[in-house]
């Protein structure tokens, strides 16, 4: 309070006081940034002059000081009162004049560290309180090539967020304000990175700034690069599906190998080859994930031996593209979470993904939308019958059908891992309910199924009741919408209910009783 | 819990007023209603149930526990309802999705077979048309070829027109589409609003929610607490009141206490205060007896201490000493030590060398036991050639003395005869016939020839009684060698005292009845013999068999038939009787009889005697006595052997007798005999001797005297006489015939 206050008033009354102090300032300050202890003894004398010279001229001139900058200072201002009744009798120009306005010789000096800080940055041989002082009252507006690497202080970077974006989340990353603005920043800047038109040198410039405090990427939007005029006006011709083939060339996205590469510290990449907003502009080919992008991508990725979580969603991945991804995933050291959701991946690629659960430590592995049928199911199901490092999957929205959905129950009936499975809207019905009730019956690791909108039946809700009886493991199983009869939906979530209970309970008292 | 499921019919309630929710979250809503109702049934039918149990539990549990359990599982159950009813939209869509997918998939079906039908028939009416192009070249009429053209136009029209309509439909479907497109979006922001609307309310309902059960646990533990305090209060007062009131009884007690133990003190003091003094007289009288001893015990200490000091100086020399020692001792330690050793490596040294010498002795001796053999086989073979000599020497010298013995004799003899004239007979002694050693003098004769003599005796009858004796005349020359006849009448005595019949009988059954015995090519030419020899033959045979060689043998076997004979006579005489003997018993006593001859003597009067009235021996019977024969007979010949050596070696002593005998041929009186002539004879000499003298002192003298005459009387007659005054001649006549006179 006091620093701002007597801050704001140097800046109000006296600017061009403090000219001729800067340049003074400045003429000794940086010798002293240069050199070490005699400079140091140097500038000290000079700010002691400096401050003689200003309580001198405080004295003869009479300042319009605020009351309010002396009101805070309650001490100060009792032992001012005291002097002012002292010396009334001779200092008969300025009554209201007080020692106490003036601010401490450190005061200046910080002050004058934070004007000069863009020049002349200080921050490391200041004295912890110092150093907050200075940060406080740093402009947030300071180019990022200064203060990336010097200022670790949470909050100046958390005024640097909010200054900026309205809404922060900062426990997306993990409570670090420094992380959330480099990760933002460098997305932003994707995000807005236009290939052929925006200087390459922007990302790359920026990568020695954040590159130790990036871990993640969320970026979901990659612009296209822009259309020569004359291609505007063919697309103003023909159609928009003839788009395809002509615009192959100039279509591949912004490469992300060089700043993948780069980024020691990446552990996760969410990713989403689009145009978000286009609204009547929508074109075909702004959607286009190309095949070389494709390859740039998979590249990138095989470089990034940190990755744990590989997000590519909405992004018109196809079978090609999947077996190329994965030919460059296979035996990823620390990738842990695949996310593939809301593509085109069928039968094909569907078995490339299975190839790849078990050459990796995929633990969750998300298909959600795409078009995997009951072949694509079978090859995935085969390896999950392998496999023993899988938690979770997903293959929501998918036409596995009772073929698909049978040979994954019967890779369940084996394995022990798999703790989550997502089959909702996969048009199962009463043959995959028979084989999961048995499923149900005899896994025990299983604690989460979904079969929501499928056409399971009132027989494969029973039988899926009947296996459900013995199961003590099971705390989720949606069954909305999958014409299993009211009666049995209700049993079975009474059942799952009361499993959820237990568990509870189990985790409950197993804590307890541990410190015991 | 009605209170509960309240709430959730609220929240149903509150469900079905969001604005808008499609159908199948109305379903969803209906259902979750339904469930809720259900619940809430099937807890007011269990409640009535548990509410006593949990009004027992209650007690036990906390109600802040309680309550904050409840909340949790409301607030659980209405977080779940919740994110159901918030997902509920996610699944609606992914229904409608999957629906839309179907319908979308069957009408690309239908569509792509339209198109294929199309396409198909279009292509018919195509080709329809080009083949009638050909047609149409070979037109030659132009009307017709007008009608046709036109015709083909039209059908192209129409082809065309069918196209065109295609499209339009595809287009129609398209527009369609997109109409369904918008549609869908405008439906999916509705959901989306509802979506965010739910979103909202569900916050604000688990907020409202949240605070309110937040309250009501607040409330409960406070309730809680106020309880708690209230017992607590109470419970302090009271233990306040009690411990006031026992704080009293405490004081009261202590005054009780303090009187009485003032009373004590001063009781008790009075007493100390006499015993005080009584004490201290003692004591005082105990201080003195102490000083003195004080004293006493300071001058012995005194002593004791030089005492000590004499004795820890007179150890601390013998423990020098001892120091000393020990080290000598160390120093003859270690050289015994070194002693020890070199003792242990002599010790190896001499027990190797020992052992060498061990072996080297081992081998001498193996080689002295072969010497030793050979000496014995030396010294057997000496044995025999010195038995030899001995023989010869014993026969030399025998001659020698039996010469000599006979010269005395005949010395005798003439001194008898010529000298003293007494008639002289010669001397009978038994050693005069005997010729080499004693002990060989007999040679044993044959088993077969006794038989022979047993048979032919007995066959010769009486007379063979005079043969015997004229045997023994002819063996032991006369009454002399009546040592020597002594012993074979011993040897004869068992034949003797059997009577020669039973003998022969005896031999006769034997060598009838043994024929098995005998070698079948014998038994032919033995019937051509006449019946004496063919018994011979047999017996010689049997004998070969049985090994009997000497007569010793042949005495055995008879005696022992008769034995045998004698004991089964017995066993039948006296059934009864104790002795129930063997046939072992009587081989036994003969063995000893065997060994002895004395006993044997003894015995065979007796079993002879008892034999006597049974001779008949029974002809089967012979073959038992013959086994029992020869399982005794090598035993016995076994015990004969060593007797018979002692026999020989006691011969030897009796050849100084032999010699003695030898040397005294001539009797003692017969010696002073000759003694007393030699000494007469001596005489007779010595007086013949002296006669012998004088005859040729008498025929010197004879001789003189004659010379003497010659000369007296050649001096006679010479002249020198007459000359003479007194002639010689007269004194000589006179002496010369003195002698004359004497011869």
């Amino acid at each position: 309070m006091r620093n701002s206050t007597i801050g704001a008033v140097w800046g109000k009354s006296e600017p061009w006081q403090l000219e001729g102090y800067r340049r003074q300032l400045e003429f000794a300050g940086s010798p002293a940034g240069k050199c070490g202890g005699d400079s140091c003894s140097q500038v000290i004398f000079l700010l002691l002059l400096l401050k003689e010279k200003w309580v001198l001229n405080r004295m003869q001139q009479p300042v319009a000081g605020d009351r309010s900058t002396v009101v805070p200072l309650l001490y100060p201002s009792q032992t001012s009162l005291a002097a002012d009744l002292h010396y009334t009798h001779r200092i008969i120009e300025d009554p209201e004049w007080s020692l106490a306005t003036v601010p401490h010789l450190t005061e200046l000096c910080l002050q004058h560290i934070v004007h000069n800080f863009e020049k002349n940055p200080i921050l490391d041989r200041l004295l912890p309180e110092h150093q907050r002082k200075v940060l406080d009252r740093l402009s947030t507006g300071l180019p990022l090539t200064v203060t990336a690497n010097l200022i670790s202080n949470e909050d100046y970077w958390k005024r640097c967020c909010t200054e900026r974006w309205q809404v922060c989340d900062i426990s997306n990353y993990g409570d670090s304000w420094k992380r959330m603005f480099f990760e933002r920043h460098l997305e932003n800047i994707l995000k807005r990175f236009i290939p052929n038109t925006t200087d390459p040198n922007q990302v790359l410039e920026l990568i020695p700034l954040c590159k130790d405090y990036v871990r993640k990427l969320e970026v979901d939007q990659f612009l296209p690069p822009v259309k020569v005029d004359q291609k505007e006006e063919r697309d103003d011709l023909s159609d928009t599906g003839s788009e395809f083939g002509l615009s192959e060339v100039s279509v591949h996205h912004y490469d992300l190998g060089v700043l993948i590469t780069a980024l020691p510290h990446l552990e996760e990449l969410h990713l989403t080859y689009g145009v978000k907003d286009c609204g009547m502009n929508f074109e075909w080919n702004l959607f286009n994930f190309t095949y070389q992008d494709c390859c740039n991508l998979a590249v990138a990725v095989k470089m990034c031996h940190n990755l744990k979580v590989f997000k590519l969603t909405r992004s018109k991945v196809d079978d090609d593209k999947t077996r190329l991804l994965v030919r460059n995933l296979l035996d990823h050291p620390c990738l842990v979470e695949l996310n593939l959701s809301h593509n085109l991946i069928r039968d094909k690629g569907a078995r490339a993904v299975g190839k790849l659960i078990n050459r990796s430590r995929l633990e969750i592995l998300d298909l959600c939308n795409n078009q995997i049928c009951h072949l694509g199911a079978q090859a995935l199901a085969q390896a999950l019958a392998e496999n023993s490092t899988l938690t979770s999957l997903n293959l929501r929205l998918n036409c596995v059908e009772d073929e698909g959905g049978e040979a994954i129950g019967r890779a369940l009936l084996t394995n022990t891992t798999l703790k989550s499975i997502h089959l909702g809207s996969n048009n199962l019905s009463e043959p995959t309910a028979t084989l999961f009730s048995q499923v149900l019956a005899q896994n025990t690791t299983l604690t989460s199924i979904n079969f929501s909108c499928n056409h399971l039946g009132l027989d494969g809700g029973k039988q899926l009741l009947d296996g459900l009886a013995d199961n003590k493991a099971l705390t989720e199983f949606d069954l909305r919408l999958a014409e299993v009869g009211q009666e049995t939906e209700y049993l079975i979530h009474q059942i799952v209910w009361a499993n959820r209970e237990a568990a509870r309970l189990g985790s409950l008292q197993h804590p307890s009783t541990k410190p015991l | 819990m009605r209170r509960a499921a309240g709430a959730e019919a609220g929240w149903g309630g509150l469900a079905l007023s969001d604005p808008g929710p499609g159908p199948e979250e109305r379903i969803a809503a209906r259902r979750r209603r339904i469930a809720a109702r259900l619940d809430a049934k099937r807890r007011e039918a269990f409640g009535e149930d548990a509410e006593p149990k949990v009004a027992e539990e209650e007690e036990e549990q906390r109600r802040s526990h309680k309550q904050i359990e409840e909340s949790r599982q409301r607030l659980a159950k209405l977080l779940f309802d919740g994110t159901q009813m918030v997902t509920n939209i996610q699944v609606a869509a992914d229904a409608r999705e999957t629906q839309r997918r179907a319908e979308e998939a069957e009408l690309k079906l239908q569509r792509v077979e339209k198109l294929e039908s199309e396409a198909k028939s279009s292509t018919y009416k195509f080709e329809e048309i080009s083949s009638k192009w050909a047609l149409a070249k070979e037109m030659t009429i132009p009307q017709e070829l007008w009608q046709l053209l036109n015709q083909q136009q039209q059908q192209c029209a129409l082809l065309l027109e069918e196209k065109n309509k295609l499209i339009g439909e595809l287009q129609e479907e398209l527009k369609n589409k997109d109409e369904q497109y918008v549609q869908a979006i405008k439906k999916q922001s509705d959901d989306i609003y509802l979506l965010l609307e739910r979103m909202e309310e569900q916050i604000r309902i688990m907020l409202k929610t949240y605070r309110h059960k937040l309250l009501q646990i607040e409330k409960a533990f406070e309730l809680e607490r106020r309880e708690l305090l209230d017992n607590n209060r109470k419970k302090w007062e009271e233990a306040i009141q009690a411990h006031n009131a026992q704080e009293l009884e405490y004081l009261r007690a202590r005054m009780r206490k303090v009187e009485e133990f003032e009373k004590q003190l001063n009781r008790l003091r009075v007493q100390d205060e006499e015993e005080y003094n009584s004490m201290k007289i003692q004591l005082e009288t105990d201080v003195q007896n102490l000083e003195r001893q004080l004293q006493q015990m300071k001058a012995i200490y005194q002593l004791n201490q030089e005492k000590l000091d004499y004795n820890l100086q007179v150890l601390k020399k013998q423990d020098e000493e001892n120091t000393i020692i020990r080290s000598q001792q160390k120093r003859k330690l270690n050289r015994l030590h070194s002693l020890l050793n070199n003792l242990r490596t002599k010790l190896a040294s001499q027990e190797k060398q020992f052992r060498e010498e061990n072996q080297s002795l081992a081998a001498d001796c193996e080689r002295i036991v072969g010497q030793c053999k050979e000496v014995q086989s030396r010294m057997r073979h000496f044995a025999v050639s010195d038995a030899e000599k001995f023989t010869e020497v014993w026969l030399m010298n025998e001659e020698e003395a039996k010469g000599l013995m006979r010269k005395a004799l005949d010395a005798d003899r003439i001194i008898h005869t010529q000298q003293l004239g007494l008639p002289w007979e010669e001397p009978r002694y038994w050693f005069l016939g005997n010729v080499g050693p004693l002990g060989h003098y007999k040679a044993k004769r044959m088993a077969t020839k006794l038989a022979a003599e047993v048979l032919t005796e007995s066959g010769s009858g009486g007379q063979e009684e005079e043969g015997r004796e004229k045997k023994k005349e002819e063996v032991g020359s006369g009454e002399g060698g009546k040592e020597n006849t002594m012993k074979v009448e011993d040897r004869l005595t068992p034949l003797r005292n059997i009577s020669k019949k039973t003998a022969k009988r005896i031999l006769e059954l034997v060598s009838d009845e043994s024929g098995f015995l005998i070698e079948s090519k014998l038994l032919r030419p033995l019937h051509e013999l006449g019946r004496h020899e063919r018994t011979l033959m047999k017996l010689d045979s049997i004998f070969a068999a049985l090994k009997i060689d000497s007569e010793d043998d042949l005495y055995q076997l008879v005696d022992f038939f008769l034995k045998y004979k004698a004991q089964e006579v017995a066993v039948s005489q006296s059934q009864g009787s104790p002795g129930g003997e063997d046939i072992m018993d009587p081989a036994e006593d003969r063995e000893d009889g065997g060994s002895d001859a004395q006993r044997e003597e003894t015995k065979s009067p007796q079993s002879s005697r008892g034999s006597l009235p049974s001779v008949c021996i029974h002809a089967d019977d012979v073959l038992k006595i013959l086994k029992a024969f020869a399982r005794d007979f090598d035993k016995l010949r076994e015990k004969d052997r060593p007797a018979k050596e002692v026999l020989q070696v006691q011969d030897r002593s009796k050849d100084g007798e032999y010699w003695e005998a030898l040397a005294h041929v001539i009797p003692e009186p017969t010696l002073k005999l000759w003694d007393a002539l030699m000494v007469a004879l001596e005489e007779y000499y010595e007086v013949l001797k002296r006669r012998a003298s004088l005859l040729a002192e008498a025929a010197v003298l004879q001789q003189q005297n004659s010379e003497l005459y010659l000369l007296l009387e050649e001096y006679v007659s010479s002249g020198v006489n007459n000359k003479l005054l007194s002639p010689p001649t007269q004194w000589m006549d006179l002496s010369l015939s003195c002698p004359g006179e004497a011869q």
